[in-house]
Formats: structure tokens, sequence, C-alpha cells
């Protein structure tokens, strides 16, 4: 699913080098946890994955595609089509409806969009059953964003993320918002979502005690040679 | 969904800020549009109100006053020219047709003008067009009145009908002769020029309301008036008794006859067979001993007054331009301030997958949107604009605003307001890609 090897990165102007990562190989399906403290190069690491940065050194391949060999437009592209997003808070664009956000996850990848038309699903339709699986009813669907909690927005950034079946989930702290009851109840709609696609997730946190939620634990600090 | 929805639902979010923006420039292109549309139709309405005349006499004045007051009825003329003198001119060689006018009184606010046959004849408007009978038919002995379309439309007047026509200028006239009344036997076909609101008399009825019956009238009313001494009705009747005075005609003439003995005629216009001729007799006129005339010639003089409102005309434009680009201006401003506090929803953007190039577009759509929907409203208001004030206009300068399709010049200059609001849009919007360039999918705030 996704390989990294040789991989070295740093922020234009600084000489020192943010992230050095030898290999790392993550399984389709496979749902790990990265954690490390803030500064650790966590966010690097994701805008790597998303394709938002390219690694000066080294590769990152997912689905078998060398990112670094594609240019900016094919990279964006790529993010559309196989790789779902999920922030911390404040995910949601204010001026769309619950509803409206979800369908904003295939907006911008034909493929998305094509792969609910294999399941003979409209947008429409997916977005409410999604919505519907993380535990938001018809009346939350259509209510303006800022009346939602934050765990009911989670949600709907989950939904979103899940939308159109892309295979990679990236999750950058995204119960850190939450409280605890509400933190495990979505990491388990989290999963419930991930095995029904076959989707990888790599959810980032600074909170350990998530890690035994999940297939596997990696410490950024213990993989990163830039900051040994 | 498409970025444009995405963009309408953007800026109707941030709906008190985006629609303060509107307003500006919705009234921007409304004052535009209503200067223009004024301009010119003033500038078309001026120009057409006479044409295939080469020259209008008058008393000596100024040049742009003679034609204002002989064509347009705006002031007054001080003073008339003698008979005798239009007699002796209108032979002079090359003369085709001349039409002689009194003016000066009125009837309920509308001007009476005084003239002969040769007026439906020769007189000419627009692209020279004679004047045309709605209905009836020209006036054929001093009782009788043909009217503009205008007078017979607001007062309600039709064929057959007995009015009286008073003198003196205003809506108020101090003298009803129930004695004089005069049948109306023709309506004219709307002109779109100060002819509408006419009153078209023969020169023997102007003759026949100050004529000595009349005038004994306003001696014995002076008298009665004499104790409230210079009140307004007094100094009027005053002016007047001048001219009784010198009116001294007897009202028994032969029916049929249009003219009578005029003393004096208001002023009069002229057609000649080459344009030789006008230049010639104009040199005549000007240096016409008997007495001190003023010849012009129309389409030089509203030339004229066209330069002088030239600079007015600039000054206008380029006022009511800076004003548009203050609105949009205005808009820049706000598009901006919000765009440092929509880094986050950029990055959102960016993490379902909208490129660089999208974010740019849905910038710009909204500068589109903004722009496209506050012209609409300029638009409308342009429209309410002008059903409001055409009365005015129409009442008080006479210039008369059609409530037309947009022109090609106006969507000419919406267009100039569209691109520019597009090219103010691409400013934020080149700011919001390089922010989604640099931020990427990291929510900075």
């Amino acid at each position: 699913m996704i390989q990294i090897s040789d991989l070295n990165f740093s922020w234009p102007g600084q000489s020192k080098p943010t992230l050095i990562i030898d290999e790392l190989n993550i399984e389709k399906g496979e749902k790990l946890f990265l954690h490390g403290p803030s500064g650790s190069g966590k966010s690097t690491l994701l805008s790597l994955l998303a394709g938002i940065q390219t690694a000066q050194k080294g590769s990152i391949s997912i689905l078998n595609e060398n990112l670094a060999k594609l240019n900016d437009a094919k990279r964006d592209k790529f993010r559309a089509d196989h790789i779902g997003t999920i922030f911390q808070n404040f995910n949601l664009l204010p001026y769309l409806s619950p509803l409206e956000n979800v369908m904003l996850g295939c907006n911008f990848s034909r493929r998305r969009q094509a792969n609910l038309k294999t399941q003979g699903i409209c947008a429409r339709k997916k977005a409410c059953i999604l919505l519907e699986e993380l535990g938001l009813d018809t009346s939350c669907q259509n209510r303006a964003v800022s009346e939602l909690s934050i765990g009911q927005q989670q949600r709907v950034a989950a939904a979103r993320a899940f939308i159109g079946q892309p295979e990679l989930i990236i999750a950058d702290e995204p119960t850190s918002a939450l409280d605890a009851d509400n933190r495990d109840i979505f990491i388990n709609q989290l999963f419930e979502q991930a095995e029904h696609y076959q989707a990888t997730i790599i959810f980032v946190s600074h909170d350990k005690s998530l890690s035994s939620l999940f297939d596997r634990q990696v410490s950024l600090n213990g993989i990163n040679g830039a900051s040994l | 969904m498409k970025l444009m929805t995405l963009a309408f639902k953007s800026i109707s979010n941030r709906r008190a800020s985006v629609l303060l923006t509107l307003f500006t420039i919705a009234i921007s292109v409304m004052l535009l549009l209503s200067i223009e549309r004024v301009r010119q139709e003033a500038k078309q309405s001026f120009s057409s109100t006479i044409s295939g005349t080469d020259l209008i006499v008058g008393a000596r004045t100024g040049d742009i006053q003679l034609l204002l007051s002989s064509v347009f009825r705006i002031g007054h003329a001080n003073n008339g020219l003698s008979w005798q003198s239009y007699q002796y001119i209108k032979q002079q060689k090359g003369v085709a047709w001349s039409i002689p006018i009194s003016l000066g009184d009125s009837h309920r606010g509308f001007s009476v003008l005084g003239s002969d046959g040769s007026y439906f004849k020769y007189y000419r408007y627009g692209n020279k067009q004679n004047l045309a009978f709605s209905q009836g038919r020209p006036f054929h002995n001093a009782r009788e009145v043909v009217l503009g379309s205008e007078v017979a439309k607001q007062l309600h007047y039709h064929l057959g009908q007995k009015i009286i026509v008073a003198h003196g200028m205003g809506n108020t006239s101090f003298h009803h002769h129930d004695d004089n009344p005069l049948i109306v036997t023709g309506i004219l076909a709307p002109t779109g020029t100060p002819v509408d609101k006419t009153v078209h008399v023969p020169l023997k009825a102007i003759e026949l309301m100050h004529g000595p019956k009349h005038g004994s009238a306003q001696i014995m009313r002076k008298k009665s008036n004499s104790d409230a001494q210079h009140d307004h009705e007094h100094e009027h009747e005053h002016e007047h008794e001048h001219e009784h005075d010198k009116h001294h005609e007897v009202i028994d003439s032969q029916l049929g006859d249009l003219i009578g003995q005029p003393k004096q005629i208001t002023a009069f216009l002229m057609g000649f067979d080459s344009p030789l001729y006008t230049l010639q007799v104009r040199r005549n006129i000007n240096i016409y001993k008997p007495e001190a005339l003023s010849a012009i010639m129309p389409g030089v003089t509203l030339r004229e007054l066209w330069g002088m409102l030239d600079i007015i005309e600039k000054i206008l434009l380029l006022f009511s331009a800076v004003v548009v680009l203050i609105s949009l201006l205005g808009m820049l401003t706000t598009l901006l301030s919000s765009l440092s506090q929509r880094r986050r929803e950029l990055a959102i953007l960016r993490s379902v997958g909208a490129r660089p190039r999208h974010i740019f577009t849905l910038m710009v759509s909204e500068a589109v949107l903004i722009t496209t929907i506050g012209c609409a409203i300029g638009v409308a208001m342009f429209y309410m604009a002008i059903l409001i004030g055409k009365g005015i206009l129409q009442a008080h300068f006479g210039i008369s605003i059609s409530i037309s399709m947009l022109s090609n010049y106006e969507l000419v200059l919406l267009s100039v307001i569209m691109v520019s609001g597009t090219l103010m849009g691409a400013i934020p919007a080149v700011r919001a890609y390089f922010y989604s360039l640099n931020d990427g999918m990291s929510i900075k705030v």
C-alpha cells in the first residue's frame, strides 16, 4: 500500500532536515497509529503522504505510484482520488450543510464519483447513508454546521473522508477536541467504516493511550532519523 | 457541485459585508447608467427638435438664447421683431419658405404659439419629418386651434372642443376671455419635441386675445387693483398694458384670415433654396438697418450649446466612473480582508482535492458573482430611477427619456464594469492561490 524508503525532507530555507525515514511500509487495510510529540514531524509526514510537499531525496509510493514522479497537478488529482483527510477540528466549510460537506469529498475527484456510480448510488444518497451510519440522523444533515457539536462535526468530516471509497484515510489528531467517551465511539465508527471499505488508516495523535486500539503503532521519534 | 455554486454559497455565508458591497456597486452602476442615459437622451432630443430649418431670426440677442426661446420655449424673448421686417426679409432672394412665430402666452401651463398655415407645411423635426396630424386638420381661421399631442393628452381635450386661450406665461392665467373661445380642429401626432406641449393658434388669434375689448377690461381691473400696490398680478398686468395699447385692432376681421395685422412677432424660421443664400441672407440680416436682428443657423447653435455642455458632460462621466471604481475597490477590500480568515477554508478545499487553480477560480468567481449581481441590481435600480425621474425631467427640462432596452453603449459600459470587477477579483485570487500552494493542507490561522 505505502512504501517509504530513504526519505529525506527539509523545509525550504532550513539546513537541517525535518524528516529522515529509512523505511516504512504500511499494508493495505492496516490501521496504523502514528504518535509523536508536537514538532516531531507528524504534519510534515502527512503533507508528504498527501502530496502537498515532495521530498528532496528518497521516495514515497502509494498504491505503487511514486509521488515524487508526479507533477503538481497529478499529485493533486491523486490526493483527490485516493486519500480522505480528517483534521483536528474545524473540518467543515461553514457555508455548506453537513450533507453538502460530505458530498464535497468526491466533488474534485472523477474516480470517487465513478466509484459511487458503479455502486449505483448518487453522491447525495451516499452522503446520507454515511452520515446515518455514523450516527447523524436526517435532522442533523441539513442544519447549519455551526449548530453541530464538535463530535458531530468530526463525524461529518469522517463521512467526507470515506465517500467514494478512497484507499487511504489520513486522520490528523481528529479526536483531540473530543472527550474520552466520544473519542472511543468516534474511533470505533472510523474502524467500522474502514473495514467496510477496506481502507487503510493512518491515525496521528500525541495521545499514546489510544495506541492499543490499532493494529500497529509507530513512534515517529523512533523512525525519524532527523530527530535523533 | 460546481465551483460557481460553491462561490455563491460562500458569499451568501458572508452576507452582511457582501450585501454592502453589492449595494455600493449597484448604486454606482445605477448612477453611471442614469447619467449616461440622461446625457444621451438630452442630446438626442435637443438635436432632433428642429431640422431642415436654415435660419432662425429674432430680435438681437444671444444665439443660444434665441434658439432656446424660439425652439425650446425656454426663457423669454424679451423683444419681438416688427412684422414689416419679416415681410421684407422673407422676400429676399433664395428664401424657399418662412414661418412666423409669436410666443409669450400660455394655456394652462402650455405655451401658445401663433403662426400661419406655413407652420404645418414647413416645420420639420427629427430626421426632417413634417408635422403629422393624429386627428383633424390645421386651423383655417382665427377661431381655431391645433394642439400638440401632450397638450391634448394631459388636458383631455378632443376635437371640436371649445377652449379659452389666455395670455401670459405660467400656470395661472389672470385673464380668461370667455368671449374668445377657440375650437380644437386638430391634434398633432407625438414628436418628442416641445411641439407636443404647444398650443398652436393663428397669429390673428393672438392679436384678438390682446384686443381692445380686453385692453379696456385690463384698465378697469387695473384701477380696482390700484390699492394693492405692486403685488404680482399688478406688475404682470402692467407689463401687458403697453402691448394692449399697441394693439388697437378691431375684432371684425373676415373669416379665413390667419394673420390679421400683427405689429410684432417673436421670431421666424426660414428655409432656403441653397446654402449660399443662407449665408448671404444671414449677413444681410445681421447688418439690417431698420431693426437690430439676429439670425442663427440652428444646427450650428445646437452644436455650440453642446460644446458648452461638453466639459460638464465629461466631468459627470468622470465622476460616475470614479464612483464605480471606488465601489469595485470596496469589493476588493472586502475580499482581501476576508481572505486571511479563510485560509482554513482553503486548506479544507485543498484536502478534498481542490487544486490551486480551483482555488483561484473560486475566488475569481466570487468577484464575478458580486459584480454581476451588483450590475443586475444596478440596472433594476436604473430602470426604477428613470421611471421615477421621467416625469420630472419631461416637465422641467423637456427631456423625454425612453424606457427602452439597454443600448449597445450601455452594455459596453456594463461589460467594462464586469471586466474590471473580474480583474479586481484576480488580486485576492492570486493571493489565495499562493496561500493554498504554501499552506497546503496544514491549517494556519
